[in-house]
């Protein structure tokens, strides 16, 4: 995989909200609360929203700030509320071509109301299957749940996405619980998850969801999670304790609102919040300090980034500097 | 949720809330309104699962609450048999949105 370079750039109070560019792929992970919802947009200007939060009003006055004029498709990784409650005006205001689900119904009533409203629609479930979706250039890889996952359960037929746009790659897996995961690692052919450079946390960071194993497979970079005030202690302290073990920056949609990832033709990808920074990696050894309209900060993958970039041997306190690009430990890295 | 000492007359008849799901001690419950609210899983009944209807009925005071299996199997099938009509003549492969 080509190495990205990316760069965090930081936007404190400075949330001026947009349609998605044109000729850039966007990925806002929604501020929606204690739920999920992610908004793609392709180069094209095509759009899908993988969950939709647990509230039908932020939904909408999501879709007006964002000015989204269309979506393609709507996903629901499964059929729990706090991820499908928004779908419901985004599917009425949009009527979009298609519906990707676990095919697994819910007994809510939240659930009848989406499901009717999308046949007023006209618009086609697709149930998931081992699919590619072409958003114009971006590639949607669906993983469907893994056979053998009780039925009755709706976290553990979870829906995820892995997103490609050039060597740029983010996944998306919903509320899999460990059960899951394993039988993603078990039957997924080497190589399909990890490296990737943007991650939903799995289940608001639950205890439940992400594992060390797990982790280890996809290897991301970089961490949202999507959460809000909650009677569940998400995100627990033992998923944020995986991501630090695993070297990632972590973005929480809760202390920092919505997050965008915006990606250039070919894999760069810039970070930006709503508020506050990320919490950095573990590998850094002191923490950048917050400042209103930073310029951006560079992060280096690895060393043959580094090296690309012209700016081998990096010292400590240079930009990019990371003590896991410093296995020696003597403050200069990629020497 | 009501409290035990929820007045017959605030609940003559039968009310019904249905379990979106469960996290950790609690429930995650979808009231008649269609507004989710957490319930500890220790007021609902025993073996409660994601999915169950549960019937709110008040006798003499006393709140009681069971499961609606009747109402549950309804529910699941109505919701699968509308499901499945969504999905029906999904197109297969690589698809061009």
């Amino acid at each position: 995989m080509k190495r990205a370079l990316c760069l965090l750039a930081l936007s404190l109070g400075l949330a001026h909200a947009q349609r998605a560019p044109a000729g850039v792929l966007t990925i806002r992970f929604l501020d929606v609360g204690q739920g999920d919802a992610i908004l793609i947009t392709s180069p094209e200007g095509k759009s899908v929203l993988y969950d939709g939060g647990r509230s039908e009003s932020r939904m909408r006055e999501l879709i007006r700030q964002y000015d989204v004029p269309s979506l393609d498709l709507i996903a629901a990784s499964h059929g729990d509320a706090d991820h499908i409650t928004g779908l419901i005006p985004a599917a009425a205001l949009f009527k979009p071509r298609f519906f990707l689900n676990n095919g697994v119904a819910a007994t809510t009533q939240t659930w009848a109301k989406l499901t009717n409203i999308l046949k007023l629609a006209g618009t086609q479930g697709l149930p998931a299957r081992n699919q590619v979706l072409n958003l114009g250039s971006v590639r949607l890889t669906v993983l469907p749940p893994p056979a053998g996952m009780p039925a009755g359960d709706q976290n553990l037929n979870s829906v995820g996405l892995i997103v490609q746009y050039g060597s740029f790659r983010a996944l998306l897996t919903g509320d899999s619980e460990t059960e899951q995961t394993r039988a993603w690692l078990r039957t997924l052919p080497a190589g399909t998850l990890g490296p990737v450079d943007v991650y939903k946390s799995i289940h608001h960071g639950a205890a439940n969801g992400d594992s060390a194993a797990w982790l280890a497979a996809v290897q991301p970079r970089n961490v949202v999670v999507s959460v809000g005030p909650n009677n569940y202690g998400h995100p627990t302290g033992t998923a944020l304790n995986l991501y630090r073990k695993v070297g990632a920056n972590v973005f929480r949609t809760d202390q920092q609102g919505t997050v965008t990832v915006t990606v250039q033709p070919g894999g760069a990808y810039r970070i930006t919040t709503e508020k506050g920074a990320a919490t950095p990696a573990p590998a850094r050894p002191t923490p950048a300090p917050v400042v209103p309209a930073a310029p951006a900060t560079v992060t280096y993958s690895n060393c043959a980034a580094v090296r690309a970039a012209g700016k081998s041997p990096l010292l400590r306190g240079q930009p990019g500097y990371s003590s896991k690009l410093d296995r020696d430990g003597d403050g200069r890295a990629c020497e | 949720m009501p409290t035990d000492n929820t007045p017959d007359d605030l609940m003559p008849h039968p009310s019904f809330v249905t379990v979106d799901g469960l996290e950790g001690h609690l429930a995650r419950v979808e009231l008649p309104d269609g507004i989710t609210e957490d319930w500890p899983l220790a007021s609902l009944p025993p073996g409660v699962k994601e999915g169950d209807v549960i019937r709110l009925t008040v006798h003499g005071g006393d709140l009681e609450a069971e499961i609606d299996h009747a109402q549950t199997r309804e529910r699941l099938t109505a919701a699968q048999a509308g499901t499945d009509a969504l999905n029906a003549g999904a197109p297969t492969g690589d698809v061009e949105l």
